[in-house]
């Protein structure tokens, strides 16, 4: 004899599509770059502006300001969310930017330096141990995590200008000489990434392979050429895995268990302070990678690199629907948070009636405008 | 009795610092039988569990499973002897679906590490299905179920993962008067399947009466009185037990439920 509950009923695709924690932030995108799109187009040509809708849409500069801003953002978002997941909070990402940046800095400077490849995986390994002190304290203590990585936020930022004050009497760090020495600068430009297509061409080059400016045409987009930073191309592919694990394997099911509901986790075997060590250590990599890519670029690591980063991270992450109390939130979420947050920092350069200080009236209105839609999709996950 | 227990106590004993918390407590559970074990809070029905789960180290006494003597000291050493224990929260996630909360820490992975989510759902139907609950989606969020919906899935899934003892933690105690029926009901179901020795932990002693093949009463760490359906005269240990007045309002409204 089987009974069947009436609570439990089939449900249409719209349905479950409204389920889902990105959707949100889905709409938000959608309707930023409309409001945007009207706003650089049409509305600025009633007003005898000039046209600036392909300045921001379709010239590789305006496309280049915001979708590498949105790379920027989104790959410390996607660690922020995963953490966000797993019901913990880093603040310390922005200043890790900055940590990275110099200790990669620092083993270039070194007086008798390791190949550069070799500096740039020192700099992640020193990075990860870092993620993995804050994360073991974090588990070990249980305090809130807010308190420990605000700890982390003024302490790794200043250990790292310390330092580089101490040993080269300044904490902004000019690397271009060394960069020239190794041949990865040449005329103050960072030698472009070579043919992919050519395998040689890529070994030749191994040393600068974390640090080229990806100028790759996409060609569907002819005419216009677009050209966007590495740090675009390392986003898709973080992106694309990190939703890939989210969703997809055990892993990611720890992460929401970890979250949701720790000791119930713990209780069915999820290792959960292994699963949240993991991510701050993941988080930690991230906000060093991004620190390493910029100093590369531009031969220089400064000392407020990433500064307010974090709080653009887990903005994003937020506007993408994860739960500050963990157990639910999206990857995907925090993608399309990174683009909307890129979209109106950028954007609004290109609005010339909008004055720009208005900028983060308009994120904070957004931010509480998502919280309040995320929290209402929430709470019909749980209704059903 | 020809018949070996599944899982036998004996003399079990468990101190906090100078506090008795169970003193000298022995029972049987025999397979395909369901033993209640009563008592009023503060009894050591909490310690009891949790002794038997691996949570506690016992001080004293013995526990054996098949004649053998077993000894464990994590829920993990319990779990792998045989022992499953429905808690009463239930270890659930309430925002994730209802095959991932039957798999989580055990999740089902292609040899890609790609969750097999069609395996997962399959397994979790059928697991269901058999103690009696029809699961339409087992991709929906378990927040979508009814508390005895997911007492069930947790006994789904502590037998599926290898159980031979189910240990239930006051199944029916955070539950509404026609939940509860559903929960002995699946409790009765998994009864005659024959395959499992259940230990039903309440201090609902109509519940008990209900489901129960044997009985132990647990009060201030001790077992007070045990027996069988023939042996044991359920009336007048319950007043041994607190609330008898009360007890008897809710059988007259549990004799006629609506």
């Amino acid at each position: 004899m089987t009974s069947v509950d009436e609570r439990i009923r089939k449900t249409t695709l719209l349905e479950s599509a409204l389920r889902r924690p990105e959707l949100g932030s889905l709409f938000g995108l959608a309707a930023v770059v409309i409001a945007f799109m009207i706003m650089t187009g049409p509305i600025n040509v009633s007003l005898g502006e000039k046209n600036t809708f392909g300045d921001m849409w379709v010239r590789s500069v305006g496309v280049q300001s915001w979708v590498e801003l949105s790379a920027y953002v989104g790959i410390l978002a996607i660690a922020a969310a995963l953490l966000m997941i797993s019901g913990e909070f880093d603040l310390s990402i922005g200043a890790n930017v900055a940590l990275g940046g110099h200790t990669f800095a620092m083993l270039m400077m070194a007086p008798d330096p390791m190949p550069l490849t070799a500096c740039i995986i020192t700099t992640f390994g020193f990075m990860l141990f870092v993620g993995f002190i804050t994360g073991s304290l974090v588990v070990s203590t249980g305090l809130p995590s807010f308190i420990v990585t605000l700890g982390f936020w003024f302490a790794n930022r200043g250990f790292a200008n310390y330092l580089a004050f101490r040993n080269h009497d300044t904490s902004r760090l000019d690397i271009k000489p060394m960069l020239e020495e190794r041949n990865v600068l040449k005329d103050g430009e960072i030698i472009p990434m070579p043919d992919p297509t050519k395998i040689d061409d890529i070994f030749a080059f191994k040393d600068g392979f974390f640090g080229w400016r990806g100028n790759i045409d996409l060609p569907l987009l002819e005419p216009f050429r677009l050209y966007f930073n590495a740090e675009f191309y390392y986003f898709i592919i973080i992106a694309l895995v990190a939703v890939f694990v989210l969703n997809f394997t055990r892993i990611g099911n720890w992460i929401f268990a970890a979250g949701g509901d720790p000791v119930a986790a713990r209780a069915v075997g999820v290792p959960v302070a292994r699963v949240k060590i993991g991510l701050f250590m993941w988080s930690a990599f991230s906000a060093g990678f991004l620190g390493v890519i910029f100093t590369l670029q531009s031969g220089v690591s400064e000392p407020l690199a990433g500064d307010f980063r974090e709080l653009h991270a887990i903005a994003a992450a937020v506007i993408g629907g994860c739960a500050l109390t963990g157990g639910y939130g999206s990857v995907v979420g925090a993608v399309f948070g990174a683009f909307i947050f890129a979209i109106v920092s950028r954007g609004i350069n290109f609005v010339p009636f909008i004055d720009n200080n208005l900028f983060r009236v308009i994120l904070g209105l957004m931010l509480l405008g998502a919280a309040m839609l995320n929290q209402l999709l929430r709470n019909r996950v749980v209704k059903g | 009795m020809d018949k070996k227990p599944t899982i036998e106590i004996r003399n079990l004993s468990k101190f906090f610092g100078n506090i008795i918390a169970l003193k000298d407590v022995s029972f049987e559970v025999y397979k395909g039988e369901v033993t209640a074990l009563l008592g009023d809070n503060g009894a050591g029905k909490s310690t009891l569990i949790k002794t038997l789960s691996g949570v506690y180290r016992r001080d004293e006494g013995e526990i054996l499973i098949d004649g053998q003597v077993v000894n464990f000291s994590s829920p993990r050493g319990a779990a792998a002897v045989g022992i499953g224990t429905v808690y009463q929260d239930l270890a659930l996630q309430p925002l994730m679906s209802v095959s991932r909360n039957f798999f989580l820490g055990r999740e089902l992975a292609k040899w890609t590490g790609v969750l097999d989510f069609k395996q997962m759902d399959q397994i979790t139907r059928d697991e269901m299905a058999k103690i009696g609950i029809d699961v339409a989606d087992p991709s929906q969020p378990i927040g979508t179920m009814s508390g005895g919906q997911r007492q069930t899935l947790a006994i789904a899934r502590a037998i599926y993962f290898g159980a031979k003892i189910l240990i239930l933690d006051e199944p029916t105690s955070a539950l509404g008067q026609k939940q509860q029926l559903e929960v002995l009901r699946t409790i009765k179901r998994v009864r005659d399947l024959g395959e499992l020795a259940i230990v039903f932990i309440t201090h609902n002693d109509l519940h008990a009466k209900l489901v129960g093949d044997r009985f132990a009463f647990l009060n201030r760490g001790k077992i007070i009185a045990s027996g069988d359906r023939t042996t044991i005269d359920m009336d007048n240990v319950r007043a041994l037990m607190a609330g008898g007045a009360e007890l008897a309002n809710l059988e007259r409204e549990f004799a006629d439920p609506s």
